[in-house]
C-alpha cells in the first residue's frame, strides 16, 4: 500500500500522576516518538485528562495542521471519548483519534524493577499506535431513532420501583416478571430493618400502583425467549406461559361479556388437588389453582399444570365468568423497547450441601426465608413460630450467620459478603424477643456488619432487648435423636473457650446467589458477569446501573447483594439511566460498520449467513448481485470481514490496511 | 522503658510489662510456617471454626485459633514453646470446615517440625522416634493386640515389619537420612 505521506500525527504522552509516569520514562517515550515518520508534534503532560491536557490537543492541532492524534495515556474504555472530543473541538475528525494504552497494559503490569522494558513497551505501543492513525479516515456516527418504550425483567420491589419511575417519566413499560404475581422476594419478608415497618404494608401500594399504572403493561408468567436489536431499537420475544385462567380483558377479547378472574376463589374452594406451596417453602398446602398471599397483583387465579388433574370442577365453579381454560398453551410475543433494566434478584445456595449444619437432615434446622414465612402473620402458622419437628414454641433460638458466605472454600459456598443477613438475623432476634415471652436469641457472628443509616443504633437496639451474641464462626450442629434439639458447636472467641450451645431451633443465614436463569437470560442482552457471578456492571463506581451493551442497565441484587434501600435506590438510577435516551429520542452508533466494497464483491452470500446479527444481505446494484449491511444492525465484529474471500468487505476503523500498518510498524521495529 | 524492679524475682515477673509489641513479631516465621505447611496460613481471619470443631479443645487447653493468630503475627517463641502445640491428634476436622479453604493441621504440623529443629520436643514423642526405630511402628505390637488379631482370625503379627522385621533396616535408613534418630537420641541424653 501506498505510504500516506500527507499525515501529520500529534503524539502526546501522559504522565497519568505516578500511575504511568512511576513506572516507565515519559519523556523518552515523547522524544522517540518526534523521530517517528510523519510525527509532526510530541509532548509529555501530567494529565492529559485535565482541561489544559486537552487544551495541549486543540491548541497543537491549530498550529501543526495535524490530521491525527495519538494519545499514550490509560485504557480506552477511560478516556477515548474525552480525547474525541477534545479532536472533534480542535476542529479534526473525532475519530482520527487513537489511544495507545500505556497504563493498564504496561505501566501497571510492570510497577517493580522493568523499567527499561516498560520503556520500550511504550515506545512500540506508540509506534503502532501513530501507524495506525496515519491510516484513519473521517467516519461520521450513525444516528438511530430511539423507541418510546421501555421494559424492565423482574418484578421484585427493584423492578416495581424501576418501572413506575419510568412510566412516570411519561414511558411505555413492559413490566416482566416470571412468576404468577409481582412482589418478588420482598413479599415473602414479614418486617424489614431497621424500622421494622411491615414488608408487605410498605410494598402492597407500589404493586398495586404498578398494577394500574396506564403507562405500565403488567405481564407476569412471562419471560424473555429471545432479544434481537440494539439500543433504541430492542425487539424482545416474551414466551406468555399458560396461566390456564384469563384476565377479564383476555375473557372480553374472546367475547365473553362479564367474563374472566375476578379473584374470587371459587375455583380454588373446590380443586381436589393438594401440593407443597412453594411460596411458603412447601410448609403449606396447596391447591393446583391457587394464589400466593391475599394481596397478589395481578389478583388472577393460576393453574398449576403439573399439579392439575383436569377434573373441571373449577370449570364448573367459576360459571359464567368462563375465566378457566384447561387447554391453553404458551403465547408468543415481540415488543419493541429502547431500553431494558434487568431486575432478576436472588435465589439461596443450596445450603443443605454444607452438611455440618446439618440443613434438611435436622428438622430444626431452617434458612431465614423459613423463618419469616413461620414469623409472618399471613404465613403457614400466622405469625406464631413453632419447630418443625413438634409444632412446640421455641425457648431458644441460634442464628448463623455467613452460613456459606465470606467462605472459600468452593462448591456452593460463596467468598462474597451477602450483606442483608446481619441485618435481617438482628430483626429475627427482635421478633422473637417480642413475640415469644422468656424467648432467648443467640447470634452467631464474625463480624456484625450494620453499616447503614441508623443499622448500628438497631444492633445497639437488639443487643439491649437482651440477643447474646457469639463471636465464632458456628463449627457444626448435631441433633438429640429422642428430643430433636440442636447442639451448636463453636468456639466463643472472645473467651478463647469452645462451646455446646442446646438450643430449640437455629436459622441458617444462608448466602445467597443469582436465581436459575439469570446466565441465560443475560447473555441474551449481551450481559457481562463478573467473577462472584453476579451480572456486571460497567463500572462499580461511576456506571454502577449501566452494562457494556449500550440501551441495558442493572437495578436491585442481579448486580450483586443489596438490601431493599440500595435496591431501591439503584432502581431509580437505572431508570433515570434507561429514560435518557428515550427522552433524547435518538442515539448515535459508532460508526464501526461492515462496507461492502462493490467491486470487489462476487456476491457469494457466505458471509450473509456468518453474521451474527442478521445485519447482511444479498440484494441487486447496478445489475450485479452484491452484500448490503444494514448499518445500524452491525455491531462491527468483523466476521465477514476476516471471512470474505475477495476481500471485498471493508471494517470501518479497523481497516486491513490500518491493522497491517499497526503490524507491520511492531514487527519492523520502525523500519 | 527501664524495668521497674521490685527486689523480688515472683513480683518482677507478675507485674512484668504484658502488652504486645511489634518488636516481639517475627515476619520470617509466618514466612517459614506457610512454606513448611504448604497452606495460606496468613489468610486466617479467627472465626474459631477450627477450634469448634477440634475434639482436642474441649478437654484441653489446646486452641488451634490461638496457634493460627501466632502465626499471623509471628510470635515464633510463643507458638513453638507452647506445650499445647503436640495436643493435635491431626483428625483434620478443622481443615475439612475452614471457611478460608486453610489447612490449620498442616500449620501445627509446619510448627512442630520448626520447633523440632530448635530441639523443643515433648519426651514421649521422641520416644517414639526410638520405637519407630526399632521396630518399624509408633505402637508396635503386645500380646493383648496379638490375643485380639488371632480372635479374629488374623494372623498374630501384622503384615508389616512385625512380620518381616529384615525390613526394619529400610525403615532406619531412612529415618537416619534425616538424622531423626540421631537428634532424638541427643536431645533425651542432654535433658
Amino acid at each position: 500500500m501506498a505510504e500516506n505521506t500527507e499525515a501529520k500525527i500529534g503524539v502526546f504522552v501522559c504522565h497519568c500522576g505516578t500511575n504511568i509516569a512511576g513506572s516507565l520514562d515519559v519523556k523518552a517515550v515523547a522524544e522517540y516518538a518526534k523521530t517517528l515518520p510523519n510525527v509532526a508534534f510530541a509532548a509529555d503532560y501530567q494529565y492529559m485528562c485535565s482541561t489544559p491536557g486537552q487544551n495541549m490537543i486543540k491548541e497543537a492541532i491549530a498550529e501543526h495542521k495535524l490530521t491525527g492524534i495519538v494519545v499514550a495515556a490509560c485504557s480506552p474504555r477511560l478516556h477515548e471519548p474525552t480525547f474525541r472530543i477534545a479532536t472533534k473541538e480542535g476542529g479534526v475528525n473525532m475519530f482520527r483519534f487513537e489511544m495507545a494504552n500505556i497504563r493498564e497494559q504496561n505501566s501497571w503490569v510492570h510497577m517493580h524493577g522493568m523499567h527499561d522494558e516498560a520503556t520500550a513497551k511504550a515506545k512500540d505501543q506508540v509506534r503502532m499506535a501513530v501507524a495506525k492513525a496515519k491510516y484513519l479516515e473521517d467516519l461520521v456516527p450513525k444516528s438511530v431513532p430511539v423507541e418510546k418504550a421501555a421494559m424492565v425483567v423482574g418484578g421484585g420491589v427493584g423492578g416495581i420501583q424501576a418501572s413506575l419511575d419510568l412510566a412516570s417519566a411519561g414511558i411505555k413499560t413492559y413490566l416482566v416478571e416470571k412468576a404468577e404475581s409481582i412482589g418478588g422476594r420482598m413479599s415473602q419478608l414479614d418486617k424489614t430493618f431497621p424500622t421494622l415497618d411491615c414488608s408487605q404494608c410498605i410494598l402492597a401500594p407500589k404493586m398495586v400502583d404498578a398494577g394500574r399504572h396506564p403507562n405500565i403493561e403488567l405481564l407476569s408468567l412471562h419471560e424473555v425467549e429471545n432479544v434481537e436489536g440494539y439500543i433504541g431499537n430492542f425487539d424482545v420475544t416474551l414466551r406468555k406461559k399458560a396461566r390456564g385462567v384469563m384476565t377479564p380483558v383476555e375473557a372480553a377479547a374472546k367475547g365473553i361479556v362479564g367474563g374472566g378472574c375476578n379473584g374470587c376463589g371459587d375455583c380454588t374452594a373446590v380443586c381436589p388437588v393438594v401440593k407443597p406451596n412453594a411460596f411458603e417453602f412447601g410448609m403449606a398446602p396447596r391447591k393446583a389453582i391457587y394464589i400466593n398471599h391475599p394481596q397478589v397483583v395481578p389478583l388472577i387465579y393460576t393453574v398449576d399444570f403439573n399439579a392439575c388433574v383436569k377434573c373441571g370442577l373449577c370449570v364448573e365453579a367459576c360459571g359464567t365468568k368462563k375465566a378457566i381454560d384447561l387447554d391453553m398453551v404458551d403465547e408468543f410475543r415481540t415488543v419493541k423497547v429502547g431500553t431494558v433494566i434487568l431486575a432478576t434478584g436472588y435465589d439461596y445456595i443450596p445450603i443443605e450441601e454444607k452438611k455440618e449444619w446439618g440443613y434438611k437432615r435436622h428438622e430444626n434446622v431452617i434458612h431465614s426465608l423459613e423463618f419469616e414465612r413461620l414469623i409472618c402473620a399471613s404465613g403457614p402458622t400466622g405469625g406464631h413460630l413453632v419447630r418443625p419437628s413438634d409444632g412446640a414454641t421455641p425457648k431458644s433460638v441460634g442464628f448463623v450467620l455467613c452460613a456459606g458466605s465470606r467462605d472459600n472454600t468452593g462448591g456452593v459456598a460463596k467468598a462474597y459478603c451477602s450483606r442483608f443477613c446481619c441485618m435481617y438475623s438482628l430483626k429475627h432476634a427482635h421478633q422473637i424477643m417480642e413475640k415469644i415471652e422468656g424467648c432467648t436469641a443467640y447470634i452467631f457472628y464474625m463480624d456484625i456488619r450494620s453499616f447503614g443509616k441508623a443499622y448500628e443504633e438497631f444492633y445497639y437496639r437488639i443487643q439491649n432487648e437482651g440477643c447474646k451474641f457469639i463471636r465464632g464462626r458456628v463449627a457444626n450442629i448435631l441433633e438429640d435423636p429422642e428430643t430433636k434439639n440442636l447442639h451448636v458447636f463453636a468456639e466463643d472467641t472472645l473467651l478463647g473457650r469452645p462451646a455446646d450451645f442446646e438450643l430449640d431451633l437455629v436459622v441458617l443465614a444462608a448466602a445467597i446467589q443469582p436465581i436459575e436463569g439469570a446466565n441465560p437470560l443475560r447473555k441474551k442482552f449481551g450481559v457481562s458477569a463478573s467473577a462472584d457471578g453476579w451480572m456486571l456492571e460497567a463500572h462499580p463506581k461511576l456506571n454502577p446501573c449501566g452494562t457494556t451493551t449500550a440501551g441495558v442497565f442493572l437495578a436491585g441484587v442481579c448486580q450483586g447483594p443489596k438490601d431493599i434501600p440500595d435496591t431501591v435506590a439503584q432502581a431509580e438510577g437505572a431508570a433515570s439511566a434507561a429514560s435518557i435516551p428515550i427522552h433524547v429520542g435518538q442515539v448515535e452508533l459508532e460508526p464501526y460498520f461492515a462496507q461492502c466494497m462493490d467491486e470487489l464483491c462476487a456476491g457469494c452470500g457466505m458471509c450473509v449467513n456468518l453474521c451474527p446479527y442478521s445485519a447482511l444481505a444479498l440484494t441487486e446494484k447496478n445489475g450485479r448481485t452484491v452484500m448490503q449491511v444494514t448499518e445500524a444492525k452491525c455491531k462491527g465484529c468483523g466476521t465477514c470481514g476476516g471471512f470474505c474471500p475477495g476481500g471485498a468487505i471493508k471494517m470501518q476503523h479497523f481497516t486491513t490496511p490500518q491493522i497491517v500498518a499497526q503490524i507491520d510498524a511492531y514487527l519492523m521495529g520502525g523500519q | 522503658m527501664a524495668a521497674k524492679s521490685y527486689d523480688n524475682p515472683e513480683l518482677n515477673k507478675k507485674l512484668a510489662d504484658q502488652r504486645y509489641h511489634i518488636s516481639q513479631s517475627n515476619p520470617q516465621f509466618t514466612k517459614d510456617v506457610i512454606k513448611t505447611s504448604r497452606t495460606i496460613a496468613n489468610m486466617c481471619y479467627q472465626c474459631g471454626t477450627c477450634t469448634g470443631s477440634c475434639p482436642s479443645a474441649p478437654r484441653s487447653t489446646y486452641r488451634i485459633r490461638l496457634f493460627m493468630r501466632r502465626n499471623v503475627l509471628g510470635l515464633e517463641n510463643e507458638a513453638l514453646t507452647d506445650p499445647d502445640l503436640w495436643l493435635c491428634t491431626t483428625c483434620y476436622s478443622c481443615t475439612d470446615r475452614c471457611p478460608r479453604d486453610i489447612a490449620p493441621t498442616d500449620v501445627i504440623m509446619a510448627m512442630r517440625n520448626l520447633a523440632f529443629k530448635k530441639d523443643i520436643v515433648p519426651r514421649n514423642f521422641l520416644q517414639t522416634v526410638q520405637l519407630i526405630y526399632n521396630s518399624g511402628h509408633g505402637v508396635p505390637n503386645n500380646d493383648v493386640n496379638r490375643a485380639a488379631r488371632k480372635r479374629l482370625g488374623l494372623t498374630a503379627d501384622p503384615p508389616t515389619t512385625h512380620m518381616y522385621p529384615e525390613y526394619i533396616k529400610g525403615i532406619q535408613k531412612i529415618l537416619d537420612h534425616f538424622g531423626l534418630k540421631e537428634n532424638a537420641d541427643r536431645i533425651i541424653k542432654g535433658e
